[in-house]
């Protein structure tokens, strides 16, 4: 058995189709978030937003198909540790992704 | 025989659960930059990121690769509306979506060009392409100082990953200096036109490949983050198990 099926193999999945991409999550703790749009900035995929004006100034997730690649990027630069990116993204078909798991931090085995 | 010869191995090279080495920490935290300061990286410090790269290992020792530095404000900035430019006249040929074309054409000319280009034209460049023709994302970040490598093509079996190996030896040379560096694949546009050919004299046996953007961070962008646990087959002793690498073992 082949890791993926034939019809997974041929079809190429289009872009924009949730029904079987999953895009990449980000989790925004809106409470330690003071909007300063540094991780907005630095997103290689443009997928985080900022909106709100003073207090209510936040980092948003795009909410129509976010081009997050769950780099984690926005996590490492975050002064504040208010973003985590905890969901993969995965496009199905052929772009599938094999034998990943969920996040975790480096282990020192 | 001479004591003085040969200093003993350890037997363990490194205890279970000990505190990462100062190399692993750097492999560990590095992340790419995409906000860069405007200040301009030394001159010593570039040429010995390029020591980096010359001492890593290839294929053969064949060394298929040439460092191109630029550090010209201008011409990165010409660079970057040359790549600009060309993604601008993909978006419009291939993106059904934005295309003024309309919605069929660009689909079936994307639908023919993912099946000849699969990985350059994965989800993640594809989207990429059009951030940059929209002008939301830069390609070279502006970076004060880039660092094309040419692939050579006469190199020993695969030069393209020797080019790879070469070019994360300087990354990791530039991060345990502090500097943030980033990838930029996207150096390979530059090869459409006879414009940065010439230029940078890139003929037969050179090849665009790659290119790593150099500079000061700004911001503090290194730290240790959260990554998908990787499964990994494993044989020992003549049998084979399942490793979970990063996360818990599962015993079968």
């Amino acid at each position: 058995m082949s890791l993926l099926s034939w019809r997974e193999r041929l079809t190429i999945p289009t872009y924009d189709n949730e029904e079987y991409a999953t895009t990449g999550r980000l989790f925004i703790d809106h409470e330690l978030c003071n909007g300063c749009g540094v991780c907005a900035q630095i997103c290689p995929g443009k997928a985080i937003e900022i909106r709100g004006e003073g207090r209510e100034k936040k980092a948003y997730l795009e909410e129509v198909f976010p081009q997050c690649m769950s780099c984690n990027d926005c996590a490492a630069i975050c002064e504040r540790d208010a973003v985590t990116a905890a969901v993969a993204y995965d496009f199905g078909y052929y772009f599938k992704k094999l034998n990943r798991g969920e996040f975790r931090k480096p282990v020192p085995y | 025989m001479d004591e003085t010869a040969v200093a003993e191995t350890p037997e363990v090279a490194a205890p279970s659960g000990d505190d990462w080495n100062p190399v692993e920490r750097v492999i560990l935290e590095r992340r790419s930059v995409r906000k860069y300061k405007d200040r301009q990286v030394p001159e010593n410090v570039v040429r010995r990121i390029l020591e980096a790269g010359r001492f890593s290992p290839s294929a053969g020792n064949s060394q298929p690769w040439k460092f191109v530095v630029i550090r010209d404000r201008e011409m990165i900035d010409e660079m970057e509306r040359h790549v600009v430019r060309w993604c601008r006249l993909f978006r419009f040929f291939l993106d059904w979506r934005s295309s003024p074309l309309g919605r069929l054409v660009p689909w079936l000319m994307a639908q023919v060009s993912i099946r000849v280009k699969r990985n350059q034209l994965h989800p993640i460049p594809f989207g990429a392409i059009c951030l940059i023709a929209e002008g939301k994302l830069k390609a070279f970040h502006g970076a004060p100082t880039v660092i094309l490598i040419l692939e050579d093509r006469r190199g020993v079996s695969r030069p393209q990953v020797d080019v790879g190996v070469c070019g994360q030896n300087m990354v990791l040379a530039a991060h345990s200096m502090g500097l943030g560096t980033c990838w930029v694949g996207f150096v390979e546009l530059l090869k459409y036109g006879l414009k940065w050919r010439r230029k940078f004299g890139v003929e037969f046996p050179y090849r665009f490949c790659e290119a790593i953007c150099l500079g000061y961070p700004y911001g503090r962008p290194d730290g240790m983050i959260e990554r998908e646990v990787m499964e990994v087959d494993w044989y020992e002793d003549g049998a084979k198990r399942s490793v979970c690498q990063g996360g818990k073992d599962v015993t079968a």
